[in-house]
């Protein structure tokens, strides 16, 4: 008999995430791969390799209750049950780390600030608007306009002994000073810093818009630049935490809350 | 039968209204009397926008800066949108509409008279003096350009029939739990009352009462919405597809025009006292803390478990309340949260996001 009692899923713009997980809620599985546009496919194509790699036959799967979040949610008509990042991100990080406080979770498209209760139960949120400054994808755009490497964005950009000001923090702006400052002559470490610092002030920004409750936490995929942790960091005055899998904090969250409905429904 | 198939449309109305001799007003959101127009037979058509329009014509008046809201109102009139109408009037509820005003008169000059009406942000006896006296001068003025000597009795028949139709609306309203309409529906009803003639809107009101109340208690998260108008209205279907549901509202087309009745014999001073009897609202210069409790009250009085700020982007006067309603109701243990729209934009995925997030938390 199968130990994967629940399964959650969460469809970001950037990849996709499966969580599988035991009777006590603990992650026995995972799995990550970059977003495919025809969601509901890839998602048959996570559930095959969940069978195949925890050996779990078909009947089994169909009785394993799956939960879906993240921006593509909506398209995956294998769960029971679609929920928003918000709450699954929350249910997650409050699992992994065992208290409240306040959760920056920033993802490839949106970012959002959590306030957990020590009890596990959102107090409130915030995300960004609908432009991507303050996202993972402002930094991804940027990556690519100064040809670095985006797993070594943040690495260089705390080898920067100094840092230039970007003005704008628009994404599209951005890329167009950046241009001008190439052109004049400024170095790309010095650039980069500057970028993280816009990104890190639009953080901050949402940040006091719920009040920081400590301690302050991270997930998302940008969690892997150090950059963005330690500027996190020197802005509230806080020491940052991570979940073992940041990345994989809204996968499982929902599959905790689909482990969840079937004891409420036993 | 479906509520909507009984509801005509804003041209239907327009057209009806105007083959029977009747002139039509282009209102701008959102405090006037509507009896000052119809004693001269003339229908107030009120111009939230409209939505989804090429706002490009407006936008060679009007800084980027400046809501949806206006930038579609002008844009509308210039791309031939209100050719049909006989007079403009402009309520200044913002500094946008009190500039919009401004434009029309000073630079697009339209061959239509136009009206502005400023509305006095307090509640004091000078107040209500000033009010009447701005509805006394359109009056006049109306009095002059239609030809039409129409008597003060004749205002206060219209002014009674106008005040028998908000009684309705508010009728509506408290029966809202009983009534077994989506939300969609409902404001459908409710918003109609901007072009309807007030007798029209009541047959659909009473049909409405009588045919859609069956005492079935409505399900989902129930809410508070707060902001200007709810557009897109697929928010309304949205919401009831993530489970929750609206209770009451603080809308500027809607709730925030449940006036009170005025009481006097002078059919001026009587407009003036209802106008000026309005729920705390943004475009009167309410407190924060009047805001507040007003939302405090529907609150507790509804049963809702959050308030949904849903603000049109650059609306100013809104804005300005956001972040010290949201800590005054937080400080008393009321949840909520700010979700920015543009009226001519689709609904985006995140503000459905944010939606579904709040409802969840709740």
């Amino acid at each position: 008999m199968s130990r994967v009692k629940a399964i959650g899923i969460d469809v970001g713009s950037t990849t996709a995430k499966i969580v599988a997980v035991d009777e006590n809620g603990e992650m026995i599985w995972r799995y990550i791969e970059p977003t495919d546009p025809r969601i509901e496919d890839q998602v048959d194509r996570f559930l095959e390799k969940l069978k195949e790699e925890l050996s779990i036959s078909d009947e089994e799967l169909k009785k394993i209750p799956i939960v879906a979040t993240g921006y593509g949610r909506k398209l995956v008509h294998q769960a029971k049950k679609k929920l928003t990042e918000i709450t699954c991100h929350a249910k997650g990080v409050y699992k992994s780390l065992g208290h409240g406080g306040t959760l920056v979770d920033i993802g490839g498209q949106d970012s959002k600030v959590i306030v957990i209760s020590n009890d596990g139960k959102v107090v409130d949120f915030t995300m960004n608007d609908k432009c991507a400054a303050g996202t993972g994808r402002f930094l991804e755009n940027t990556a690519m306009r100064m040809k670095v490497p985006l797993d070594k964005m943040g690495e260089l950009a705390l080898s920067a002994p100094e840092e230039v000001k970007i003005s704008s923090v628009c994404t599209v702006f951005a890329e167009s000073e950046i241009i001008s400052m190439i052109a004049h002559g400024v170095a790309v470490e010095p650039i980069l810093k500057g970028l993280h610092r816009g990104l890190i002030s639009r953080i901050v920004a949402m940040i006091r818009s719920v009040g920081l409750t400590p301690p302050l936490m991270l997930s998302g995929g940008v969690v892997k630049n150090p950059a963005v942790r330690k500027m996190l960091e020197e802005a509230t005055g806080q020491k940052v935490i991570l979940p073992e899998y940041p990345q994989f904090m809204g996968a499982y969250g929902a599959a905790l809350i689909a482990l969840e409905s079937t004891k409420s429904e036993n | 039968m479906d509520i909507l198939e009984k509801i005509p449309s804003r041209r239907e109305v327009i057209e009806s209204f105007k083959s029977t001799g009747g002139k039509i007003a282009a209102v701008y959101p959102y405090h006037y009397h509507r009896a000052l127009f119809r004693a001269f037979d003339i229908l107030p058509v009120e111009v939230w926008g409209p939505p989804g329009i090429d706002t490009t014509y407006g936008s060679s008046y009007l800084q980027p800066y400046v809501c949806s809201v206006v930038h579609s109102g002008l844009s509308f009139y210039l791309s031939g949108g209100l050719d049909v109408v006989d007079f403009i009037v402009v309520p200044h509820a913002c500094d946008s509409l009190q500039g919009l005003g401004s434009v029309y008169i000073d630079f697009v000059k339209p061959k239509q008279p136009v009206f502005t009406i400023y509305i006095p942000r307090g509640r004091k006896d000078l107040d209500v003096e000033f009010l009447s006296k701005e509805f006394e001068s359109i009056f006049n003025r109306l009095k002059e350009l239609t030809g039409k000597s129409v008597t003060e009795d004749k205002l206060m028949e219209e002014i009674l029939k106008e005040e028998e139709a908000l009684k309705k609306v508010r009728e509506l309203y408290s029966k809202r739990e009983q009534i077994s309409l989506s939300d969609y529906h409902f404001y459908r009803v409710v918003r109609s009352r901007e072009y309807l003639p007030a007798e029209k809107f009541m047959e659909i009101a009473d049909h409405l009462l009588e045919n859609f109340s069956d005492g079935t208690e409505r399900e989902g998260v129930p809410v508070i919405f707060s902001g200007l108008l709810p557009e897109p209205m697929e928010i309304l279907e949205k919401l009831e597809e993530i489970d929750g549901r609206i209770v009451a509202d603080d809308f500027a087309c809607c709730g925030r025009r449940l006036y009170g009745e005025g009481k006097s014999n002078n059919p001026f001073v009587r407009m003036a006292e209802s106008i000026l009897n309005s729920p705390p609202d943004s475009s009167r210069g309410a407190t924060v803390d009047e805001r507040v409790e007003h939302l405090s009250s529907l609150v507790k009085k509804y049963g809702a478990r959050g308030v949904v700020f849903y603000i049109v982007k650059f609306c100013e006067m809104e804005l300005f309340y956001i972040p010290h309603m949201m800590r005054g109701l937080k400080e008393r243990g009321i949840p909520s949260v700010y979700i920015e729209v543009d009226i001519n934009d689709p609904l985006p995925d995140q503000t459905i996001t944010r939606l579904e997030a709040f409802v969840e938390v709740l």
